[in-house]
């Protein structure tokens, strides 16, 4: 079952998500979100999965919330009220809920955490785990899987990482080299 | 928008004087041991590019971007980028099909293969990440006036 440390954190992620919708200030949102990132990275640890925490920590919580803060600095600020007023429709909340209920029903179809009858370690995970130090001399399986058996995807998400940078000097304009 | 967006705030910029090195190294190690244990080229290459995110925010985003080199910075991502297709492509040269590292000669082919791989990624996302902080916040423009 869920230990009592991940029960805190997934009470405390509903609760700063909810944080991020209703606080009224972007710049507050954006520290907000900040947060939001740190208590998943954690919970990312405490699932046993330390390469994802990092990147969620270092991604989510540092990068990302410094390029927020640098574009909202940069950008005229709505006025606090126009953003959101405190006032939901009943209609939305109907929506919500209706959605949640019905993506809820397939809950009991998961199958349970760390399950090894999980569909996830009947296909290639086994080879990969087992492989992984024979074949590349890896220890760390996830990087024998991102950087070794899958490097084709990856090297497709470097080139979005670098298409991302091309396009910000494309939009400014600057010819650097 | 404030021109003078220097922050003069001692302890930020002591702080941030103290910890950008040890940052910096955990960084590049990240990057260089993403084989041996937690983490690889992207968190490697992010946690670099936080440390002049950082610094920035301490010592200004337009002083620290007079201080950085713009080509350096566009070469280094296109490096990246293109050692990774070069180290992808070589195993074409042994027989093998592209991005078959386990094709490279030697014990340890495809683990030095994997490695250069990650240095590149890292390489590539910390160049960018960078260029993304400084041209959306200006600090890029030398003249700065136009804002």
């Amino acid at each position: 079952m869920i230990s009592s440390l991940s029960a805190v954190l997934i009470v405390s992620l509903v609760v700063v998500a909810f944080l991020v919708a209703s606080v009224r200030d972007v710049l507050a949102a954006t520290v907000v979100f900040a947060a939001y990132s740190l208590v998943m990275a954690i919970l990312w640890v405490t699932l046993q999965a330390p390469d994802v925490a990092l990147t969620e920590a270092a991604v989510g919580a540092g990068v990302t919330t410094s390029l927020f803060l640098v574009v909202i600095v940069t950008t005229e600020l709505p006025l606090a009220a126009a953003t959101f007023d405190g006032t939901v429709r009943r209609s939305s909340v109907a929506a919500a809920v209706g959605v949640t209920c019905v993506l809820g029903v397939t809950l009991p179809a998961l199958p349970a955490v760390g399950s090894p009858d999980a569909p996830a370690f009947d296909g290639v995970a086994p080879y990969y785990l087992d492989q992984s130090v024979p074949q590349l001399g890896i220890e760390n399986v996830v990087t024998a899987i991102l950087a070794g058996f899958r490097s084709f995807d990856t090297f497709g998400e470097v080139t979005v990482v670098f298409a991302a940078g091309v396009t910000v000097l494309v939009i400014f304009e600057k010819e650097v080299l | 928008m404030g021109d003078d967006r220097a922050v003069d705030s001692v302890v930020v910029t002591q702080t941030v004087r103290l910890l950008s090195p040890f940052v910096f190294t955990y960084g590049l190690y990240t990057m260089f041991h993403g084989a041996s244990s937690v983490g690889g080229g992207f968190q490697g290459g992010v946690v670099v590019a936080s440390v002049v995110v950082t610094l920035a925010f301490a010592f200004g985003i337009d002083q620290t971007g007079d201080w950085l080199d713009r080509g350096l910075l566009t070469g280094a991502a296109v490096l990246g980028v293109l050692s990774f297709a070069l180290v992808g492509l070589g195993p074409l040269a042994f027989d093998g099909v592209s991005f078959e590292f386990t094709a490279y000669p030697g014990e340890k082919g495809a683990l030095y293969a994997v490695e250069v791989v990650e240095v590149a990624i890292g390489v590539t996302v910390a160049a960018t990440v960078t260029i993304l902080f400084f041209e959306l916040s200006g600090g890029f423009d030398e003249r700065g006036g136009s804002e």
